[in-house]
């Protein structure tokens, strides 16, 4: 199954992929007219960092973008009491209409990556963009100026690990 | 010959046994006793009381979920067990033969051994005709008083005060929630139900339901006080259901007793859920910790093993997320100190981290010997902190390195990527190992 992964090598914490993903979960999918309306609702990822400052990397440092792995078994699925989160081809999906707000998956998180907001927010894998594809398919994806998040296996994604990355981006970080 | 799994019990445990029987072997013969003909989850059912959800809304898996996986399901109660012939007797006379058996009985309230507690209008809340029977009531109640002060009580007492009914809430202990916080956090509660307008009694000792055999007409307590009312709900735990073992060699304690591979002391049976008493990874001694998705997990686990790929069961530990007229809290581990079949006892903390930064929001973290063993989290802080705090005491990782920054964590795994490299071993999940390798790159 395809899944989001990020190159820390990469990822430089610019936020622009919590700003995509945001937008993309309010009806306009525009940023202006989702701040203008009040549409914005939280990211369902978060760049988090490890070292002292989080926009730019401490000496051994990494930044991350992080959101649902969808897990396999997932603990916020068994956690779930209404069935409102379950699995679909792989991916964790929760079906926001029978979630009654219990949290019981928020605390079941090891990742910390299930937003409590009336309901259970969490990665969808854009669904709205399931005809997309390419970097577009994903919202986060698409706004990676510097390429780190990727789509696809982890097989997949070792691959792109293993590959040097060019000099310029050691010294963009 | 296809093998013949018989489960005893369709909630939580029962449908994910059945569930994953059936993924891994398309061929099986799958059977689900249960004495309830519809399959819904018993923690909704304070929002169905207080009119938030209705019947078709209560269930967890789509209703066709039998057929579509090809499980019997037969409506019935299991009755007699013979482990030395495999067979599992019926309340309808039918006899199942096994070569797997699960035991997911799950528990019943426990009623207080008061005078006239088998008075009509007398409902514990574990079962939808528990919740019916309430309601069918509701036209005729003005007060109502519920006995235990637990998340099943204090759930009932909101959903009854937003049905418009006037509720007591008499506890035995010094505070609410006793088994799921401590002191501290559990007057704030208590202070919101007061606010929303519930009365809360604590140190409140029923000695009798009052009324004729009829009509209820109040409670009365030890100190000769009487709170009249029309109806009254018992939230006083649960006892794990184990008539069905009745002459049966199967070693049980509080639960029945079940090893790592949730196989019971006999040969072919196994049990799951909240009648089963499993490894607790704080305590490290078999358990019960009567709760949803320790329940889904046992089933699960229980499953594997019946279908012979070993799995073991990583233990459980008491966790819950509840909200209270809008307040949200977290509770788990080993957060309470108050003695008790299911409480906890001295020593098992050895530090607090304790924070209020603000009138209601409050957060404690309960340490020893430098591991997380419990905490609480209230009102509005980033509660998705509470998902990576309960790795950090599930893994029984070391903290030490962080303990300044526990009590401001968010949720941020990026903070505890360092513990998790370090501990690896013991975040053995593909997802974990992913991470770990990507950010070592």
């Amino acid at each position: 199954m395809e899944r989001l992964f990020c190159d820390p090598r990469r990822c430089v914490g610019c936020r622009a992929c919590e700003i995509a993903c945001a937008v993309e979960h309010t009806p306009s999918k525009d940023l202006f007219v989702s701040v203008l309306n009040g549409e914005l609702g939280p990211p369902r990822r978060r760049v988090q960092a490890l070292g002292a400052q989080p926009y730019r990397v401490a000496i051994g440092g990494v930044v991350l973008s992080l959101g649902c792995h969808h897990c396999d078994p997932a603990p916020c699925v068994d956690a779930c009491i209404t069935g409102a989160m379950h699995k679909e081809d792989g991916q964790t999906v929760c079906d926001t209409d029978k979630c009654v707000g219990c949290w019981m998956c928020v605390m079941s998180c090891p990742y910390g990556a299930i937003t409590p907001k009336v309901k259970a927010l969490k990665c969808d894998l854009c669904p709205d963009r399931k005809d997309k594809v390419g970097r577009s398919r994903y919202a986060c994806v698409e706004a990676c100026p510097t390429e780190a998040l990727f789509a696809g296996t982890f097989e997949e994604f070792q691959r792109v690990l293993a590959e040097p990355i060019s000099a310029g981006w050691e010294g963009a970080r | 010959m296809k093998p013949r799994y018989v489960i005893i019990g369709a909630s939580a445990a029962g449908s994910s046994a059945a569930e994953t029987l059936r993924r891994h072997d398309p061929n099986a013969q799958i059977t689900v006793v249960s004495d309830e003909k519809i399959t819904y989850s018993k923690p909704l059912l304070s929002y169905y009381l207080a009119g938030k959800l209705g019947e078709e809304q209560l269930f967890f898996r789509s209703p066709d979920f039998y057929e579509r996986y090809g499980i019997e399901k037969i409506h019935a109660r299991a009755v007699g067990l013979r482990p030395e012939k495999s067979t599992v007797e019926l309340s309808n006379g039918q006899k199942l033969h096994y070569d797997k058996l699960l035991l997911a009985t799950g528990a019943a309230p426990r009623f207080p051994k008061v005078e006239g507690i088998q008075r009509d209008g007398v409902f514990g809340l574990r079962k939808l005709e528990d919740a019916q029977g309430i309601l069918a009531r509701l036209p005729k109640t003005k007060r109502a008083v519920v006995l235990g002060g637990g998340l099943v009580g204090l759930k009932a007492a909101a959903a009854l005060k937003e049905r418009g009914v006037a509720v007591t809430v008499l506890i035995d202990s010094p505070h609410a929630l006793s088994q799921m916080l401590d002191e501290s956090s559990a007057r704030i509660f208590e202070k919101i139900f007061e606010q929303n307008g519930v009365a809360i009694r604590t140190r409140a000792k029923p000695v009798a339901v009052l009324g004729t055999k009829e009509k209820i007409e109040g409670v009365q307590l030890a100190s000769g006080e009487v709170f009249p009312c029309d109806v009254i709900v018992v939230g006083k735990g649960v006892d794990p259901s184990v008539e069905l073992l009745e002459g049966t060699r199967i070693r049980r304690d509080y639960g029945v007793l079940v090893d790592d591979y949730l196989r019971t002391s006999v040969e072919n049976i196994y049990a799951a859920g909240d009648v089963a008493q499993a490894r607790d990874v704080l305590r490290g001694e078999p358990w019960i910790n009567a709760l949803w998705p320790c329940a889904v997990e046992q089933g699960r686990v229980a499953a594997l093993n019946m279908l012979e790929k070993k799995a073991a069961y990583r233990g459980s530990m008491r966790m819950n997320s509840v909200q209270f007229f809008g307040v949200p809290v977290i509770s788990a581990g080993l957060a309470v100190l108050t003695p008790g079949p299911l409480g906890g006892r001295p020593g098992e903390h050895d530090e607090t981290l304790e924070s209020r930064p603000a009138p209601g929001i409050y957060r404690k973290i309960f340490l020893k010997d430098d591991t997380i063993v419990g905490f609480v989290l209230v009102g509005d802080v980033p509660i998705e902190a509470a998902g990576v705090l309960r790795i950090l005491m599930e893994r029984r990782v070391n903290v030490a390195s962080i303990k300044e920054e526990l009590l401001e964590l968010g949720p941020d795994l990026g903070r505890l990527l360092p513990l998790i490299v370090e501990n690896k071993e013991r975040f053995v999940e593909r997802e974990f190992q992913e991470l770990v390798h990507t950010v070592g790159v």
